[in-house]
């Protein structure tokens, strides 16, 4: 299965060390779970297709330019988010929130998703991101059942989505790889090698099938129920290895866009950004997936070109501990408008398209945040957080308790159920996210 | 027959009722009329128990359950209310005997029938212990790939709880693949043991520490280049490479890094020129040793000085992980260093590729925040004590035998051959070879004799594999694969009724081990002795003392006590900044906890240790935690620690990382499990204690009688952080209410008693507060000063319900104790859920007692309460 990207996956049970070896079954079958089942039935419980995009800027932005000033609906853009102002009914902004007991400086950016504590910490163990839990349930709905994407990432120690056994899934850190695996088709031996993967893994179900039967006969019936289940379960699984054999024979979808071009030097970044952003829309537009994680790893990327005019001296990490020098800050807001800039230019993206009778955006959920306060100094708490799209309330900053911050987990509770699952909790969540209502 | 007109028009219009009530036998309407319908008919329905409707259908769960409550509630005197007048004696006693003995029938016709217990699969502990003893590789890391287990009755042991969906087949399909493929050669040839030394002056992690850069500025977050017990200046300030090299090997010997801060982001060390090759056994070996950093000078006196370093002064903690990338640490063992650069030694299984990280445990962790830079909590006058590494040496893999055990049982003696990168074996008739292999593999796999319809079902996916283009070896993964997904290998077998002897067998091991029975086990089933009670117990006894009740002990902890949550919440920063970033503290309270158990098991102690015990189970950082005598600064003494549980009296000195037995002094609050760090940091959330929830916690796990559930329109009190109240003062508004007393005067009392212990166990008069207040001096394990105060004063006393005043944990102790049998009685009926998968009904009651009564002569000691259990019908029947 040479040809599956690394990042597309979701929910694999098995380890990375599973994961890596690349013959027998070992390779298929952990992805089945999540692919699609024949008759797509749950499809017709979920007439709308919601979906959900997460981004981390491990180095945040700046504070003081980002927060604006007052609360509530009528709230004065900050410096920032002027740049985002044509926009400004499509998002909220939130401050004074934070993942509760997430600390460790850098770290904490493998669990902006997570929100499992105390990533500096011995013994820690990650636990299931937001994507792969929603993947989890809706996956099979897509070819893809979820992308985890980065830019400049440290690779095997950075991403945004885990498996539930807490194992990283790697980043695809090339735009031109995530196009080809979104659009163009496998040569007829991979997907001949992954067909015959796929019909193993239904002989072993079978077998597990025929015996679970034969068990039930001469059961009391609440035993008979508890192998019922089982049976269940098996049959399940099997549907949805056929709907994955389904998949590798349907043609994948035709999109005008051209194959992006990777800029080869790290210092590209924006404009690897930018591609990733593209890519992830054209996920979206072409529903292969309803999942995206996009890592941005800033802690990871040295000096960047200059950004339009503005002349970049010092590495990225370095400009964010400008402990307050003039010279620094200047180049550092640079790169924060930037970011802002490519961000109206994603939300432009998705509100130009539409799917039934929506915008894009309204069905695509955009997560935008850090896992750092204020890079100055480390601090996880005080998260800055810009949440858009989905078909929620915007066009108002909530504002929360900046000593004792809101759970930040909330939202992805909130994000869940907008997805139309059954989540009423999610890691150290409390609830869902007070104040955000849904259109 | 009713008393008032206008009920008796209320239950003409309900004609069920009337023939609801017409249901409960005879012998009980008298005393209910009496003594119940008062308030509780279809008028009052006090409590929502209305008797008119409730029927006398014991198939019904939900009547059944009120009953058994009616029956309780009776039997404890609590009903009828004390303000009304109460039954005579035999009056009770009548009356509940009439309903105990429908309640008792019931329930025997039902696990007569369907049995206690239903059907169930292996919980993802069970799972994994089965593969790693069915493919002996220890190593496997199995639990993690598999779901969260549901529960019911507090353990992950009961069907009902234990479901199956895709997701868990699609998670038993990953994890048996890679258990397989885990096990099996990836040469032909045996691999090589070979002995590695890493130098610390040759890994990056160290060295890369070594110079300031733009980020780094500050000795306390650099390593220290050393030459025995002095700064290594030349290669500090650049002018002589880092290492003399294999040049100078006595020269290299010496050479060493040092740090004075305990790993973590950004300082983390790690022996990464050593990765390892394959999953299997090895032998770690570290030379490391303390020493002594002068200050930077007089006035930042809190700041080590790179270049002025000398012989050290404590002994100091080293937890030893294994890493994964980016951040999965195993802690693989601990040992002490002392001034003198002596060589320990770790027995460690080890995953490919991962790598070893060392932790000076006991340093601090540098955390921002702190006006002025962070200040080492462990700094004194003149100077601060610091951990350095020499090196790592390596052995292995040390592999026993070869081809490995495990590829032994899934390819037998076939010859193998390389192929590319993986490894093949080579059949001689790959059908017949195929055949044999299946069948071993399914008698080693399967808990009770294999049927040839099964056989011949696993043998259709090899032989279609075989067709369809996959290899010998794939295919037989894929047989395999399918075995371990089955419900032969992840279900219990258990039939209505005696349990035959491989069921029985089963449940034995997965009571003692958590684990498979093994061979002997296995075959004493097979010879059809184990229903011989003098079997059973000598069994019992063999188990008990294989290493593998370990297994028993963890699991049967993480959950009766919660165990599992331990690294759940964290202390405050602010509020407990000594304890914040404290891994050592945390593990040690894991461990203490586990140790107290297994020794109990193991010296047969009576089961009231359970609640005060003249002994604990300690390291020094629990020790120093609990206000016993430590001494860390080593100095004075020859510098040699043995470690010798064997410690004086009175005053034992507690020394060292290993956990040992220690005789606490007579006026202790510690013994027993309500004092554990453990148990009170897994009632606590990090910031606040309520007595409710750790008064429910208390109620439920130790003693046996929980509280009734929170009532859904009552809301959590809110802890004030600030210390203006306590939460008693909070509660005690809600307690003056009388419908919130009738719960709360069960619920609260232990609660009260152990507010005396913080968020961590550790002992407090005052309650901590955020804000102004009487401050504290200090600093936090992060380096940062207290910000905290001392606000309320605790008051830690109460009366139980049945009576009798506490002012003090120790007090309530001395109460708890008088009922020896009820606690007893808690631990037998944990044992039994954990055990059977089933909990204590009311049917099984008179079982219970009758276990407790042959254990009440050994004090129910817990060895010998083990025993009754297993001794007993609930244990053999299904």
């Amino acid at each position: 299965m040479k040809s599956t990207g690394s990042f597309i996956s979701t929910q694999r049970a098995c380890s990375r060390r599973t994961f890596l070896r690349a013959s027998g079954v070992a390779l298929a079958l952990p992805l089945l779970e999540a692919m699609r089942p024949a008759f797509s039935r749950a499809a017709n419980a979920a007439p709308v297709p919601r979906r959900m995009l997460g981004i981390c800027n491990n180095l945040g932005l700046l504070p003081e330019k980002f927060f604006p000033a007052a609360t509530g609906r009528d709230y004065a853009l900050s410096p920032y988010l002027e740049m985002l102002a044509e926009h400004r009914q499509d998002f909220t902004v939130f401050s004074g929130v934070a993942h509760p007991d997430v600390d460790g400086g850098h770290p904490a950016d493998n669990c902006f998703l997570t929100a499992a504590p105390h990533p500096g910490s011995g013994g820690f163990r990650n636990t299931i991101s937001l994507d792969q839990f929603a993947a989890q349930q809706i996956g099979h709905l897509t070819r893809f059942p979820s992308l985890t994407l980065g830019v400049n990432v440290s690779q095997g120690q950075r991403s945004l989505s885990w498996t539930g056994g807490g194992v990283l899934i790697p980043c695809e850190d090339k735009a031109s790889e995530v196009f080809k695996k979104l659009f163009l088709r496998g040569t007829p031996e991979e997907v001949a090698a992954q067909v015959r993967k796929l019909e193993l893994g239904r002989s072993i179900m079978d077998a597990v099938a025929e015996q679970t039967r034969s068990l039930q006969r001469d059961l009391g019936a609440r035993d008979r129920e508890r192998l019922d289940q089982y049976f269940t379960g098996v049959r399940d699984l099997e549907e949805r290895m056929d709907a994955a054999k389904e998949w590798e024979h349907k043609p994948k979808p035709v999109v005008s866009a051209e194959m992006p071009k990777d800029p080869a030097d790290p210092r590209e970044y924006m404009e690897k950004v930018r591609l990733m952003y593209d890519m992830a829309r054209l996920a979206f537009e072409t529903d292969s997936s309803r999942a995206i994680t996009l890592m941005l790893d800033s802690v990871n990327s040295p000096t960047l070109a200059d950004i339009e005019g503005t002349h970049l001296t010092d590495g990225y990490h370095s400009l964010s501990h400008h402990g307050k020098s003039a010279g620094k800050l200047s180049q550092l807001e640079a790169i924060d408008r930037e970011h802002m800039k490519l961000l109206g230019q994603l939300f432009a993206g998705l509100k130009a398209v539409t799917e039934g009778s929506d915008p894009l955006l309204d069905r695509t959920m955009i997560l935008y945040g850090s896992n750092l306060g204020n890079a100055n100094t480390h601090v996880t708490s005080n998260l800055p957080v810009l949440f858009a799209g989905g078909g929620f309330k915007h066009g108002q900053h909530l504002g929360f308790d900046t000593e004792r911050n809101y759970p930040l987990p909330n939202l992805f509770v909130s994000m869940l159920q907008r997805m139309g699952l059954a989540a009423d909790r999610f890691a150290t969540s409390t609830g869902t996210m007070r104040g955000l209502e849904m259109r | 027959m009713f008393r008032s007109p206008k009920r008796f028009a209320v239950l003409c219009l309900l004609m069920g009722a009337a023939a609801a009530r017409a249901e409960v036998p005879a012998g009980m309407q008298p005393f209910l009329e009496d003594r119940c319908m008062q308030c509780h008919d279809a008028d009052t329905k006090k409590g929502g128990l209305d008797l008119d409707v409730l029927g006398f259908d014991l198939k019904d769960a939900k009547t059944f359950a009120a009953w058994v409550k009616v029956h309780d509630r009776t039997a404890e005197h609590e009903m009828p209310p004390k303000k009304k007048p109460q039954p005579k004696p035999e009056e009770a006693d009548a009356f509940l005997k009439a309903l105990a003995a429908p309640l008792t029938a019931a329930d025997r016709e039902r696990a007569a029938r369907e049995g206690r217990s239903s059907w169930r699969r292996l919980n993802r502990y069970e799972y994994e212990n089965t593969l790693r003893d069915l493919l002996e590789a220890p190593w496997l890391e199995v639990r993690v790939m598999l779901p969260e287990d549901g529960e019911a009755f507090r353990f992950n042991k009961v069907g009902e709880a234990l479901d199956v969906s895709h997701v868990q087949m699609a998670r038993y399909l990953g994890a048996a693949d890679y258990a397989l493929r885990e096990v099996m050669a990836r040469q032909v040839a045996k691999p090589e043991t070979k002995v590695t030394r890493c130098y610390a002056r040759e890994q990056k992690a160290f060295a890369g520490k070594a110079k300031f850069s733009e980020f780094n500025r500050s000795a306390e977050r650099a390593t220290f280049p050393m030459l025995d017990n002095a700064a290594d200046i030349p290669a500090l300030e650049g002018i002589a490479p880092m290492t003399v090299g294999v040049a100078d090997a006595e020269k290299r010997e010496r050479e060493a890094f040092g740090v004075v801060a305990s790993s973590y982001e950004p300082i983390e060390l790690k022996f990464s020129s050593f990765r390892a090759p394959s999953a299997g056994r090895y032998k770690l070996r570290f030379s490391a040793y303390s020493f002594w950093a002068a200050p930077e000078s007089e006035k930042a006196w809190w700041k080590p000085d790179r270049k002025n370093l000398s012989a050290g002064r404590t002994r100091e903690p080293v937890s030893i992980y294994a890493s994964t990338p980016p951040h999965l640490l195993r802690k693989l063992g601990a040992f002490d260093v002392t001034p003198e650069p002596g060589m320990r030694e770790l027995d460690v299984w080890l995953l490919a590729d991962e790598t070893i990280q060392p932790d000076a445990a006991r340093l601090f962790r540098s955390r921002p925040g702190n006006p002025g830079g962070w200040h080492n909590p462990l700094a004194e006058r003149d100077g601060q004590p610091g951990v350095a590494f020499r090196w790592m040496e390596v052995e292995g893999p040390i592999i026993a035998q070869w081809p490995t055990a495990g590829q032994r049982l899934l390819f037998g003696d076939l010859p193998m051959k390389e192929n590319g990168k993986t490894v093949e074996a080579v059949p001689n008739d790959p059908h017949a070879d195929a055949a044999r292999l299946l069948k071993t593999f399914l008698d080693r796999a399967y808990r009770q004799p294999v049927a040839d319809a099964d056989v011949q079902r696993f043998l259709a996916v090899i032989e279609g594999a075989m067709k369809s283009g996959s290899s010998f070896t794939e295919a037989m993964v894929a047989g395999y694969s399918a075995v371990l997904c089955s419900p032969g290998f992840v279900c219990r077998e258990e039939r209505p009724g005696a349990l035959d002897d491989f069921a029985l067998a089963a449940r034995l091991a997965y009571f003692l081990w958590n684990s498979p029975p093994d061979e002997p086990l296995r075959a004493a089933a097979a010879r059809g002795e184990l229903r011989k009670p003098q079997v059973l117990r000598a069994q019992t006894d063999r188990l008990l003392a294989d290493p593998r009740s370990h297994r028993f002990v963890n699991a049967f902890l993480d959950y009766w006590l919660d165990l599992r949550r331990a690294e759940a919440t964290s202390p405050d920063a602010t509020l407990y900044p000594d304890y914040y970033l404290d891994d050592l503290l945390v593990e040690s309270s894991v461990e203490e906890t586990q140790s107290f158990f297994a020794e109990l098991v193991k010296a047969n102690l009576p089961g009231s240790n359970l609640v005060a015990s003249d002994f604990a189970m300690l390291n020094e950082r629990l020790a120093a935690h609990y206000g016993l005598p430590v001494n860390t600064k080593i100095t004075d003494h020859s510098g040699e620690s043995d470690g010798s549980a064997e410690k004086s009296a009175p005053h034992p000195i507690v020394e060292g990382v290993a956990i040992q037995r220690v005789k606490l002094p007579p006026d202790s609050v510690r013994g027993g499990l309500m004092t554990q760090a453990s148990v009170l940091k897994v009632t606590a959330n990090g910031t606040t204690t309520s007595p409710v929830l750790r008064g429910a916690w208390i109620m439920e796990r130790i003693i046996g009688k929980p509280p009734p559930p929170q009532p859904a329109s009552v809301p959590n009190i809110d802890p004030d952080t600030r210390g203006a109240t306590t939460i008693r003062e909070q509660l005690a508004k809600h307690r003056s209410e009388e419908s919130c007393a009738l719960c709360h005067t069960k619920i609260d009392p232990a609660g009260f008693a152990l507010e005396s212990f913080d968020v961590l166990g550790g002992w407090r008069d005052r309650y901590r507060a955020v804000g102004e207040g009487e401050k504290v001096p200090g600093f936090g394990k992060n380096g940062n000063a207290f910000v905290f105060h001392l606000a309320q004063p605790v008051d830690a006393s109460g009366t139980l319900p049945g009576g009798g005043d506490f002012k003090n944990i120790r007090e309530l102790k001395q109460l708890l104790l008088k009922d020896e049998r009820q606690i007893a009685r808690n631990l037998a009926k944990q044992l039994l859920v954990f055990a059977t998968g089933a909990p204590v009904r009311f049917g099984d009651r008179p079982e219970l007692e009758q276990i407790l009564d042959h254990a009440s002569a050994n004090h129910y000691a817990v060895r010998t309460l083990i025993h009754e259990v297993v001794q007993s019908g609930l244990f053999q029947n299904k």
